[in-house]
């Protein structure tokens, strides 16, 4: 399972596919492809695993089913690396 | 209004060395104190068309360059910079006085006046469209600034983008153009009537002259600007000039990355630069010819992108 951390405003701004995310706890600017930013606004009502996102997400990317989660989990782990999400224990 | 120019270069002395003289920079308020002959110099040739204030008038920035005292009077004489009281500059070589009054005036307002987002960069205007250029050292975003406000060009800035964060215009702060070592040279054979400070060697950053803002920039520094454009230029020898179409997204985080006060500004300079890319299109640009530069910022200004 995966939560946005706690507090994040997730302030962006998207222009042609490509979106400017402000960490509001970090205070750091970052440059995301914006199906990052489809997967955080997904997750941020409340925590979901990858393969729940990839369903949600599914008519969003070219791909679907364990593929797509796969994907959206190498991206999840990126995301963390920038403090913007965090792995909860299952 | 009373202007630098104004004033008898003996008064202009007596001012500095005494009460202060309070000068006008764009938005800004200076209250400058020095006793360096130099520095009367180069304010009487390069300031001489900006307006001076009262000397008891509020002031913005209190800047002192004098001379160090004790042996360093005499041996190898040094400048020492003090703003409100405090020194945040190493002494420089006393030769190097008026650079180091141009730095410490950008220094004043890219560490105080966080009412903008500052970005730097040289912004100019033409046909009510202002374009910034921003550009670390080395892209000849100075030699191009030069050349352009030579060719009649507004000057808003060489060195500092003031975007107001409270409706995206951009604020004027007309100075001079700092230039630096082989575009002293260009400059002064592209325009030989244009005003330089005499070249100062040996700084940090080599030769420095300083070339004179227009009088038309400097009596209409109280007019904000509409950015138009972002050009992020890059010099670059034997090269065709190229004009690339830069992401909006992408022209963020370059614009970011060349702003003094973004993270500072947090959600408010996030929100402000949002403003400003909705606002302009963004390029980067690649030349190797100065006219062939300036004729193609001319049609840019013209007719739009």
């Amino acid at each position: 399972m995966w939560r946005v951390v706690p507090g994040q405003l997730l302030a962006f701004r998207e222009w042609d596919g490509e979106a400017v995310l402000y960490n509001d706890l970090s205070g750091n600017t970052h440059l995301l492809d914006g199906g990052a930013v489809e997967v955080l606004l997904a997750l941020h009502p409340a925590p979901l695993d990858a393969a729940t996102l990839a369903a949600r997400l599914a008519d969003r990317f070219d791909a679907e089913g364990d593929a797509l989660a796969a994907a959206i989990e190498d991206m999840l782990r990126d995301l963390a690396g920038l403090d913007l999400v965090e792995s909860l224990p299952c | 209004m009373l202007t630098v120019a104004d004033l008898p270069q003996c008064e202009l002395a007596a001012c500095l060395a005494g009460p202060g003289l309070v000068l006008r920079t764009g938005p800004f308020a200076n209250r400058i104190r020095s006793d360096i002959p130099q520095l009367v110099d180069g304010i009487a040739l390069l300031y001489a068309d900006y307006p001076v204030d009262a000397p008891g008038g509020f002031a913005d920035f209190h800047l002192s360059l004098q001379r160090a005292g004790g042996l360093r009077r005499f041996f190898r004489p040094q400048v020492c910079f003090s703003h409100e009281g405090a020194t945040p500059f190493q002494p420089l070589p006393l030769a190097q006085a008026y650079p180091m009054f141009e730095w410490v005036m950008n220094w004043c307002v890219s560490h105080r006046a966080h009412s903008y987002l500052i970005i730097h960069a040289a912004v100019l205007e033409r046909h009510g469209r202002a374009i910034i250029l921003p550009a670390p050292p080395g892209s000849g975003k100075s030699t191009l600034c030069a050349a352009l406000v030579t060719r009649g060009w507004r000057l808003l800035s060489d060195e500092m983008t003031l975007v107001r964060l409270d409706d995206g215009v951009v604020l004027p702060l007309p100075r001079p153009v700092s230039l630096k070592n082989e575009s002293i040279a260009i400059i002064r054979a592209y325009a030989p009537d244009a005003v330089l400070s005499p070249p100062v060697e040996n700084t940090n950053k080599g030769t420095i002259a300083h070339l004179k803002a227009p009088p038309a920039s400097i009596s209409r520094a109280g007019e904000t600007a509409q950015p138009a454009f972002i050009v992020f230029p890059r010099f670059e020898a034997g090269a065709p000039l190229t004009l690339a179409p830069m992401g909006k997204a992408r022209a963020f985080m370059g614009v970011a990355e060349n702003a003094f006060n973004y993270q500072v500004l947090g959600m408010r300079g996030f929100t402000a630069l949002g403003r400003l890319i909705d606002a302009t299109a963004a390029y980067e640009f690649r030349y190797s010819k100065l006219d062939e530069a300036v004729q193609f910022f001319e049609r840019l200004a013209r007719d739009g992108a």
